[in-house]
């Protein structure tokens, strides 16, 4: 294959006009992916902040062992219901399909998605389900948990509970549209000299990942439908007393919901893999180890549900789903070990989003290490359904999920909207999170081996003490959030200005204007032939060949050499 | 591939932080019995040395990784301006083969262990002791067969009043209910455990065991306690339920009671509880109170009552201090009931009349007959004045047993007829009249007895 190193073809020198969008333009239907992709993010913010209101709320009603900020234990677990609801379907889910959608496209150096009105219309399900959904604090909201197990579900949950059923079937189906589009993209639209192993592992973590929706969710659904007849038909799929089972509801649920647990972390794993190497002037070590690990995890994640049922499965089922729940630690132990070694005699840059890369794996390990414990049966026995269980999925979610998309935002907010983010809030954000989220969650592990359960708004008194650090912990976490929202507020109108490539990136979003142009590029882009080529000559000469076409800002982040590059050569 | 030769240094530094990290694995480790409560079961110790080797791996693993990182950052960040990149490495084959191969070994060992582990967990112990669970939402109740040959006098099992012979099994064994689980160092016991409305799970911290309750089926799981060093016994850890199961989840909590051994098991806790059982006090309001203060009923859950104690977080049941003058007045007004009526129904039927201002979320308790009666005698003594609101005249002829012999006759017929509990319709019916009177006349009513906590036994 011949090389190439200049990234555009032909076509004009100097940068084309600047799209300015306008607020008005999230409120109304539009097919480009790079809209729909902040529609996407706006929204999921926005539920980003109700979700954590609630989660504030909890942690006002812990600091105490009695019930005394809620009006009864019932409002109580409707609280933590709709947090995990409203954080899982609302949030995490289409927050990375937004920057699946912004993204993909540009990195593809492709002009859109490969159905745009197939990807307007996913979007476009999401509001009525958002509001469908919080729409059951008028009737009586789900006070069952996330997990939503019958009996419970079915005898003792409010009308709310078949309108967040109905909410979530939708967001099902926003997921599974959005999931075709984006398998379909990476495999009719990748550029010609970009073969699947050229691509940015970005993408290929947002490829496993639209592998497990389309896969998974159905199953999903099934449950849903199943749950809503029970509750309003007067079938009993689920009531033992006439002839159904609970467990049926448990294996099906979780037959979907363990692979969305990866669904949830994928692709923060894509983010990381770009935002590591990038910001640390490194090329990713062992890329191939790391896409095949995305997608082991992708095909093993759907042989591990049954342990969330090592209490309830009949016990000579437990040990098969116990091995395959140690051994998906192993893909996973790859990419930290991977990403270590691109840390390894990098160039670290430590700004906003190499931060929270880094906060990822410093917080993502421990949610690991906790899994692989939790994989033990005779151990998870002691702490299943207890706060351990809670803090080991928030490292994962947490620690794992939401630093990325932090991340993700430090690092393209600069191509999204040409601005740059304020990098000493960035790090004030950072510091807090990092700090909050340690002690909020780490406490929560000896909570839960010493003996206090999940979803519990009464709590024995010995353990006030340690609720009492998770919960200040807690309200700084909760402060953090502001500080990034005041940042974006700021830099959206004071920020400096981007340029094309900030950070000097070879992946192909960086080699067009930030914000892109309606059709992303101007010709057609030519991707560089590996994208992590960091460290050559090469490499050097095709970034400073972007430089040239489009310029770079007066204070860009990322130092450039300070020899003027020798002019690109032009192939070999 | 730079890795063909290692230097002897680099071997040094990989040998030296190899040890570093084992050793901080162990000192990690060494927090075990701080992070998790009294080893008061053989499972506790079996399970606890599994947990000490998961946190020696994982706590060598993340010491290596947050060294690493921080390592990194130190050694490995930018200078300010500098615009050169990092080494151009793609990867290296050795090294990713090396930590694919490490931590699949590892998950191997962890594989083998585990279920080494819960094989012993799961193994049938000689001599199991079975103990019945049901989860109601929000309390437990433990139910017991007592051998009752185990009581010092001989007691006649035919010769027990008709509402205690309920309890009585074919193997002539007394069943016993408790609202806590009482075992004693050294026995072993299997739970076999049934949820009455949703899904429970019954967890013992202190001995590391839980297991579902699920409707529809028979759960099981088993446990040996044993002493624990500079415990003073009988000892007393908390049982709890871990699955959500509605608005007061977090107050479904009930405890073990680990006695020293099995005679003081006996002495202390077995033959007195039989004893309650087949000696139910005669005064319906001292068997009232004691079937309120057993804890078989959640009603502490909700009502605040002073002379009990009870003082719940969340009092969504109206307050039973004074509910007697309550009774006697504005509610007799409202209902058109007796006081005793009025309370009766309260208890019986709690929806038939919703005291103002409250909502209608007390559960049909199915209280048997003669406990809703004896508590019923309970509420109506709790007035201003100390004078009962009203009387349960009826409870000894119903339900005492020293009832003269033809009206006892009559009582377990009319009991048979109004049917109360199906198996104490069986029961009756099944006993020929003739039997019934001889029975109840030689039934000892004994003032020593009287307080006892009676009938909580039969508990659901």
């Amino acid at each position: 294959m011949a090389t190439i190193s200049v990234p555009l073809e032909g076509g004009q020198v100097g940068a084309p006009e600047r799209p300015h969008l306008k607020a008005s333009d999230l409120l109304r239907w539009s097919v480009d992916h790079k809209i729909i992709g902040i529609q996407y993010m706006v929204t999921a913010f926005f539920f980003f902040l109700v979700g954590g209101t609630m989660a504030m709320m909890i942690r006002m009603e812990l600091l105490t062992p009695n019930l005394d900020v809620m009006s009864s234990g019932s409002q109580y677990n409707t609280l933590f219901s709709m947090h995990g609801l409203t954080m899982i379907f609302l949030f995490i889910i289409p927050m990375f399909a937004g920057f699946g959608n912004y993204l993909l496209p540009l990195m593809l150096g492709a002009k859109d998605m490969a159905f745009p009105w197939l990807n307007a219309l996913a979007f476009w399900l999401i509001p009525p389900a958002g509001i469908l959904f919080m729409a059951s604090w008028l009737v009586h909201p789900p006070e069952a948990g996330w997990t939503m197990y019958p009996p419970l579900s079915t005898l003792f949950s409010g009308d709310g509970q078949t309108l967040a059923a109905l909410a979530a079937h939708i967001l099902g189906i926003s997921s599974i549209l959005g999931a075709i589009n984006f398998i379909v993209t990476i495999k009719n639209m990748r550029p010609p000299g970009m073969g699947y192993w050229q691509m940015p592992l970005f993408a290929w973590a947002i490829l496993a990942t639209s592998i497990l929706v389309v896969m998974a969710t159905p199953f999903l659904a099934g449950a849903l439908t199943l749950l809503i007849l029970d509750r309003i038909a007067g079938t009993s799929f689920f009531d033992a007393s006439k002839g159904g089972d609970p467990l049926l509801w448990q294996n099906v649920f979780w037959f979907y919901s363990h692979p969305a647990v990866y669904i949830m972390v994928l692709p923060g794993m894509g983010v990381l893999s770009e935002v590591l190497s990038i910001h640390s002037r490194k090329p990713i070590f062992g890329y191939k180890m790391i896409a095949m690990s995305s997608m082991g995890i992708g095909i093993l994640g759907f042989t591990v549900w049954a342990h969330h049922m090592f209490t309830s499965l009949q016990p000579e089922l437990r040990i098969p789903f116990m091995i395959t729940s140690f051994f998906i630690a192993v893909p996973t132990g790859i990419k930290i070990f991977s990403w270590l070694g691109t840390l390894w005699g990098g160039k670290l840059h430590l700004n906003g989003a190499l931060l929270f890369a880094l906060g990822f794996l410093s917080m993502f390990v421990i949610g690991g290490i906790s899994g692989v414990m939790l994989a033990a049966i005779p151990f998870d026995i002691q702490v299943h359904d207890t706060y351990f269980v809670v803090s080991h999925f928030h490292f994962v979610l947490f620690g794992g999920s939401v630093f990325a998309i932090y991340a993700a935002i430090y690092h393209w907010f600069p191509k999204i909207t040409g601005k740059m983010l304020n990098e000493r809030l960035a790090r004030v954000h950072f510091i807090l999170t990092y700090l909050g989220f340690f002690f909020t969650f780490m406490p929560m592990n000896w909570l839960g081996m010493l003996g206090m359960p999940r979803r519990v708004a009464y709590y024995a008194p010995e353990f006030q003490n340690w609720n009492r650090v998770v919960s200040f912990a807690a309200f700084v976490l909760g402060i953090s959030t502001f500080v990034l929202v005041y940042n974006v507020i700021v830099s959206l109108r004071q920020g400096k200005e981007a340029g094309a490539n900030p950070w000097r990136a070879l992946t192909l979003e960086w080699a067009t204007t930030s914000p892109p142009p309606a059709t992303n590029f101007i010709g057609d882009p030519i991707p560089y032939e590996d994208p992590y080529g960091y460290g050559t000559d090469k490499a050097n000469a095709y970034l400073d060949e972007i430089d040239r076409r489009f310029g770079v800002a007066d204070e860009a982040p990322m130092p450039r050499p300070t020899a003027p590059a020798p002019a690109p050569a032009a192939g070999d | 591939m730079n890795s063909t030769k290692l230097s002897l240094s680099t071997v040094i530094i990989i040998a030296v932080v190899g040890v570093v990290l084992v050793a901080g694995g162990f000192l990690i480790s060494s927090a075990t019995p701080q992070l998790l409560p009294a080893q008061a079961s053989a499972e506790s110790i079996q399970v606890d040395e599994l947990v000490r080797i998961l946190l020696i791996i994982g706590g060598a693993i993340f010491l290596l990784v947050q060294g690493m990182l921080a390592f990194s950052v130190w050694r490995f960040r930018a200078k300010s301006g500098d615009s050169s990149d990092g080494l151009h490495i793609h990867g290296n084959t050795t090294l990713e083969i090396v930590w694919t191969a490490i931590p699949a070994v590892i998950v191997v060992v962890l594989a083998v262990l585990s279920w080494q582990v819960w094989n012993q967990l799961q193994t049938p112990k000689e001599n199991e002791v079975v103990v019945h669970v049901d989860g109601r939402r929000f309390n437990w109740a433990f139910t017991y067969d007592a051998p009752i040959n185990l009581m010092p006098e001989q007691i006649d099992v035919n010769s027990l009043p008709e509402n205690v012979k309920v309890d009585v099994q074919d193997d002539g064994s007394l069943t016993i209910t408790s609202p806590e689980l009482h075992t004693y160092i050294g026995q072993s016991v299997l739970l076999q455990m049934k949820p009455q409305d949703v899904i429970h799970a019954l967890w013992i911290p202190a001995f590391r065991i839980k297991q579902d309750l699920i409707p529809g089926r028979e759960t099981s799981i088993r446990f040996t306690a044993v002493e624990v060093p500079g415990e003073t016994y009988p000892a007393e850890y908390p049982v709890r339920c871990a699955e959500l199961c509605g608005a007061n989840h977090g107050l479904m909590v009930s405890k073990v009671i680990v006695h020293k051994d099995e005679a003081s098991f006996i002495s202390d806790w077995l033959v007195p509880m039989m004893d309650k059982v087949i000696h139910p006090p005669t005064d319906p309001v001292l068997a009232g109170q004691a079937i309120l203060t057993s804890g078989v009923y959640p009603c502490p859950t909700c009502h605040v009552e002073t002379n009990l104690g009870w003082s719940p977080a969340s009092p969504v049941g109206p307050s039973l201090n004074g509910v007697g003058d309550r009774a006697a007045g504005g509610r007799s007004t409202a209902t058109g009931l007796s006081a005793k009526d009025y309370i009766y129904q309260s208890v019986h039927e709690p929806a038939a009349f919703v005291v103002p201002g409250f909502q209608p979320l007390m559960p049909q308790l199915n209280i048997p007959e003669c406990q809703a009666l004896a508590i019923v005698a309970y509420l109506c003594t709790q007035t201003d004045s100390g004078t009962p609101a009203c009387t349960v005249d009826d409870y000894a002829a119903k339900c005492g047993s020293s009832a003269p012999a033809a009206e006892a006759t009559s009582e377990a017929t009319a009991e048979a007829t109004s049917g109360i509990t199906s198996e104490a319709t069986v029961e009756a019916t099944s006993v020929p009249a003739s039997e019934a009177t001889v029975e109840a006349t030689s039934a000892p009513a004994e003032a020593a007895t009287q307080e006892a906590t009676a009938e909580a036994t039969s508990g659901s």
